[in-house]
């Protein structure tokens, strides 16, 4: 293996992986800032730390990685680098260089993210970075703004980058009702992070500003205003969400398809009434966060009514979901139980956002647990069970080897019960009021016990995600040869050799009339020569 | 509940009462969703017989119907929900006339009340019972929410602006105040309570603890400019 | 851009160094360098407050990015213009949004407030905008009419008007900066008031783009002089420029005359 050519890489897939690697990472230090946070949860008082700042520094760690290092980078930058060349017959991406900038920036990203360990004074402002604390601090918030800063630009380029690639460079005869779902879905992120990041970009570059440039933007004494900032935060960041529902969901719509082998129900819905309209709403529904922050009355009824209104196009996305199902034939590997997992946890994780959308019980409800228990349902794990079904379900193609069944299916066992004993419990001990980023509970002893079994649920989700991993790095050294098209999808990607060559088809390949990338159930299979004009590739590896 | 709608008239009452019917509404949603898809995933398993899905094609005309009928019947429990939580929300806004107001500056890391004779408390709000309370709320440095889990409220004070929230304390006890919104090092230990005393000792309180107070010039010089939030 | 398809005859065999794979180290300097250059730069110097080591991680990290620029435009100029134009496009939304979030917050707050400006503030020049804008519309201008001539194989005509878009833009730099100087010294600065935060960080923001606009004119600069410019990245790079002009028209009326 020539390590330059993965280093200085310019192709969409090397990009890919490049991001998986590095998002993955991410994750795994997260992920350990999430136990260091369990641990001293696990009983009252101080118990891995005196230090309550210490906390805050793992708190705001965990969430800031979690989020702009892992999830959004995962999706936005592995899943649509690896997937959407490939699944729209493009031998790469508009600008492959550009991609590779994004995927640099993206580690450098990273490296500030980590830089958080090993700084005196790290920033302590949590993952929402408000004023006044985020300017008060002596922590360094710079650090947080250039993380978010340097992300997002990023992410930006990539978006373009993506944009231009699926509106022009499509395999002939493949018109837009024949992308697939999960194209779609990442278009739509893409488009909602080219309107929403720059604003986010504003916000946290502000805060720096008033920090260290002496300006006055959330001063109210010289006329600014601290509410401010939580709009243009949340004005990007409720978007973000769905920057990280859309992909994700649409991964889960490629598994679900190719396990069942059906059609993907109601296709046009999915499209035009889901995603589409997912995009419509999601710039208006903002102040849910802000129920409790003071916000105007109009306003916070006006979003009550709009934040209730996203279960319709997310609805929509579910009923093609479990529509996909009916009549499907369906079969159980590792990607389909993470992918079956995820229905049942995002409905677990959308519902419990309906209370949250009443301004009438997140007045009771805002910043305690329940939130905390909400999202991670909803983001942290039918987010990453749809990332790590993804992941094993593009393995074969990304490595040309297949990963061991048993230690998969061990894994997902694993996180399924963890997720569910920490935050099932989560949310039951916010309704009766613990507040969340809380270093300590001495007011609320009679917590102690749920802690102390969060803890011990969390460490059952750490060691079901690290067999994963252990799983992806075992078997793409040593896995069995898969063959390209193991799981008998339509979709284009599987057509090529595994692991695609550079270019991926020696000719791009063009699609005719009556191929669709979830066409089964007319008898035909997918490698039906006369639907598809890829030419053999020969195999590089 | 004694009278018939108290709850319309308390807001910890409505909390209990509007939070019960939203997660049977959830539920019902939730558990419908789920089934049918357990229901699905097991019958239309993967069997030697059967290697391909074998979906009905849907007409175009089918396919609006399965568009159009769910986003009803969607928005139809949206509106419902969004209707009963409204109902609440008036009731958490409308403060009651005949109330007793308090000011709150809250700040790194304390709770500090002025009453209208001029007596402050710290981390101890004492209040007769029966009569509903109105805090006035701001903060002279960060970020703080005044979370009283009993009552069921909480909201943010913070520099140049004023908030405001209300609880009806009934019966004499003690609640537990504690910071809700992340304000420093300290945040978890921000914590302090609310005293409600049955009302003729809660009088006794007051008028010894204002005639403590030495006769000052009448309010403590303006505040800051600031801001009214609606 | 890939241009690896041809190499695919050669890939039997694979297993040793065979399978070409396209490179480029340019994007690891930039993104390398912009480490150095701004956060790095910008902690060591606000947040350490060690101004040597700061000047140090500059020293680093500007050669570093430009370079990147350098070695990037040689190595890439000409090629994928069909779609650069487009791409630029859905960058300038990106743009735009950073601008709808100042205006947006200026609004805001300014409307709240009972006295605009508020004290402290100073009279602002009112000709000196009005000939920056002239500059600035007459920049636009003069890269349509370069374009135009590029398009019909004038060479030499594109780059003298290319060389003067130049210089207008960077005319507009000078008088802005003479402006700031001058407010500063009547003590009118970034943090006077929430106006002088506003008037600085939103005409420093203009500025910075007219900046991006210039490099972005200096980066095709050497084909232009070599009469070897690319009529897709020139209107790609005029597409960028009339943005600015138009945000500026913002900026004039809603800071300098509202
Ligand atoms: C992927 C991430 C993700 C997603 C998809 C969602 C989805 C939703 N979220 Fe969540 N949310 C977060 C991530 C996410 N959220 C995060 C990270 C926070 C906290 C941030 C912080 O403070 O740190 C948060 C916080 C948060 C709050 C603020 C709480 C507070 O701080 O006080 C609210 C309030 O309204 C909310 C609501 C919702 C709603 C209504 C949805 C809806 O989109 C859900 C829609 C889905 C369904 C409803 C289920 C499926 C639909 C059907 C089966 C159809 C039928 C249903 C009905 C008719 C009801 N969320
Ligand atoms: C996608 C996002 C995501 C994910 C996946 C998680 C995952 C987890 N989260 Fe996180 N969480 C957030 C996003 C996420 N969280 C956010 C945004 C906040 C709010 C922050 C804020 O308030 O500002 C938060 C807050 C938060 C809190 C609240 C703390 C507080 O308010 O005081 C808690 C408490 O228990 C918690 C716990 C956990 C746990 C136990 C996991 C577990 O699921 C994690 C399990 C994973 C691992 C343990 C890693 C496994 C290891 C590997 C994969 C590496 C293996 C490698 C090799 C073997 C080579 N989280
Ligand atoms: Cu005060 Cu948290
Ligand atoms: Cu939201």
């Amino acid at each position: 293996m020539n390590l330059k050519e993965w280093i200085f890489t310019t192709d969409h897939k090397r990009v890919g992986v490049l991001y998986l690697i590095g998002s993955i990472a991410a994750f795994g230090v997260a992920g350990v800032m999430a136990m260091l946070m369990r641990l001293e949860l696990s009983q009252l008082g101080p118990t891995l730390t005196a230090n309550p700042t210490q906390y805050n520094i793992w708190l705001y760690a965990h969430g800031a990685v979690m989020i702009l290092g892992f999830q959004i980078p995962a999706l936005t930058g592995f899943f649509a680098n690896y997937c959407i060349p490939l699944m729209i017959g493009a031998k790469d991406v508009a600008f492959p260089r550009v991609n590779a900038l994004s995927v640099w920036l993206f580690y450098v990203g990273i490296i500030l993210a980590i830089l958080t360990f090993f700084i005196p004074d790290p920033p302590d402002v949590m993952w929402t970075g408000y004023p006044p604390y985020s300017i008060l601090t002596t922590g360094n918030t710079a650090l947080y703004t250039f993380t978010v800063l340097i992300l997002g630009f990023a992410s930006i380029i990539g978006g373009v980058n993506f944009l231009t690639t699926v509106v022009y460079m499509r395999a002939p005869g493949l018109t837009w009702n024949k992308l697939n779902i999960f194209v779609w879905c990442t278009l739509a992120a893409f488009v909602l992070q080219l309107i929403f990041v720059p604003v986010l970009g504003t916000a946290v570059t502000l805060i720096s500003f008033d920090k260290y440039l002496g300006t006055h933007f959330f001063d109210p004494a010289r006329g600014g205003d601290v509410l401010t900032y939580q709009n243009l935060f949340w004005f990007y960041s409720h978007p973000a969400v769905y920057v990280i529902f859309l992909p994700f969901f649409g991964v889960v719509y490629e598994i679900v398809a190719t396990f069942a082998r059906n059609r993907v129900f109601n296709y046009a819905m999915v499209v035009y009434g889901g995603i589409f309209g997912i995009v419509a709403l999601s710039g208006v529904v903002w102040v849910h966060h802000l129920y409790v922050s003071g916000m105007a009355d109009w306003i916070r009824i006006g979003q009550m009514v709009t934040t209730l209104l996203i279960s319709v196009p997310v609805g929509l996305m579910v009923i093609g979901l479990v529509g996909t199902l009916y009549k499907g034939a369906i079969s159980f590997e590792t990607p389909m139980m993470y992918a079956l997992g995820v229905i049942f946890l995002f409905l677990i994780g959308g519902l419990t956002g309906i209370p949250l959308a009443l301004p009438s019980l997140t007045l009771h409800l805002s910043d305690t647990y329940y939130v905390v228990g909400h999202f991670h349902y909803v983001m942290a794990v039918a987010g990453t069970f749809a990332i790590f079904g993804g992941v094993y379900y593009w393995f074969p193609k990304i490595t040309g080897r297949m990963y061991s069944e048993f230690w998969g299916k061990a894994g997902f066992w694993l996180t399924f019960v963890g997720v569910n004993i920490v935050f099932w419990i989560m949310m039951d001990v916010g309704v009766k009021g613990m507040p969340r980023r809380y270093y300590d509970y001495a007011q609320f002893p009679q917590f102690e016990h749920a802690h102390q079994i969060m803890t011990f649920g969390a460490g059952i989700i750490g060691i079901g995600f690290a067999v994963a991993v252990i799983n992806w790095i075992v078997g793409a050294m040593r896995g069995k040869p898969a063959g390209d098209n193991p799981w008998g999808s339509m979709s284009l990607e599987w057509t090529t050799v595994s692991p695609p060559p550079h270019g991926n088809w020696p000719t791009p390949p063009s699609v005719s009339e009556e191929w669709h990338p979830y066409g089964y159930g007319d008898g035909r299979v997918s490698s039906d020569e006369a639907i598809l004009h890829t030419p053999d590739v020969p195999r590089v590896s | 509940m004694a009278e018939p709608k108290a709850y319309l008239a308390d807001p910890a009452l409505g909390w209990d009462r509007l939070w019960h019917e939203v997660i049977v509404d959830i539920t019902i949603i939730g558990v419908l969703f789920a089934l049918l898809a357990a229901w699905f995933i097991w019958k239309y398993r993967r069997r030697p017989d059967r290697q391909q899905g074998e979906p009905p094609k849907l007409t175009p005309a089918a396919g609006v119907a399965w568009t159009v009928i769910p986003v009803f019947v969607f928005m139809a429990d949206d509106f419902f929900l969004a209707a009963n939580g409204w109902q609440l929300w008036n009731t958490y806004r409308d403060v009651p006339a005949e109330r007793m107001e308090v000011q709150l500056e809250s700040g790194m890391y304390s709770w500090d009340y002025t009453y209208a004779n001029g007596v402050k408390t710290q981390n101890e709000l004492r209040v007769p019972a029966g009569k509903p309370v109105v805090l006035r709320m701001t903060s002279r440095d960060t970020l703080h929410s005044h979370f009283i889990p009993d009552f069921r409220v909480k909201e943010d004070s913070m520099p140049g602006r004023v908030t405001y929230l209300w609880f009806h304390p009934k019966k004499p006890g003690e609640h537990l105040v504690t910071c809700a919104e992340y304000c420093g090092v300290m945040h978890s230990y921000m914590s302090g309570r609310i005293v409600v005393l049955p009302p003729q000792e809660f009088e006794d309180w007051y008028a010894a603890e204002a005639a403590k107070l030495q006769p000052v010039p009448a309010a403590k010089p303006a505040a800051k400019k600031t801001k009214k939030s609606a | 851009m890939a241009h690896g398809n041809t190499h695919h005859a050669a890939s039997h065999a694979a297993h040793s160094h065979g399978a070409h794979w396209d490179t480029s180290i340019w994007p690891f300097v930039i993104s390398f360098g912009i480490l150095f250059a701004l956060p790095l730069a910008f902690s060591f110097h606000f947040v350490y407050h060690q101004p040597f080591v700061a000047v140090m991680m500059l020293g680093l990290g500007v050669p570093m990015i430009l370079a990147g620029i350098a070695g990037w435009v040689s190595e890439a100029m000409g090629k994928g213009e069909g779609l650069s134009y487009g791409a630029m496009g859905w960058f300038i939304l990106a743009e735009a949004m950073i601008f709808v979030s100042f205006f947006a917050l200026y609004w805001f707050l300014r409307l709240a407030e009972p006295a605009w400006p508020p004290a402290g503030s100073v009279e602002l020049p009112r000709v000196m905008p009005l000939v920056m804008t002239a500059v600035l519309v007459a920049s636009s201008l003069t890269i349509h009419y370069a374009e135009h001539l590029l398009h019909l194989g004038d060479a030499g005509g594109f780059r003298k008007w290319l060389l003067l878009t130049i210089a207008l833009g960077l005319c507009f730099l000078g008088m802005s900066a003479y402006e700031w100087t001058h407010l500063m010294h009547e003590g009118f600065n970034i943090g006077t008031n929430v106006f002088g935060t506003f008037f600085f960080t939103i005409t420093g923001f203009h500025g910075a783009h007219v900046i991006v606009g210039l490099a972005i004119f200096l980066a095709g600069l050497p084909a232009a002089l070599g009469g070897r410019a690319s009529p897709g990245f020139m209107r790609t790079a005029g597409l960028y420029w009339h943005f600015v002009d138009i945000i500026w028209f913002f900026v004039v009326s809603q800071i300098y005359y509202w």
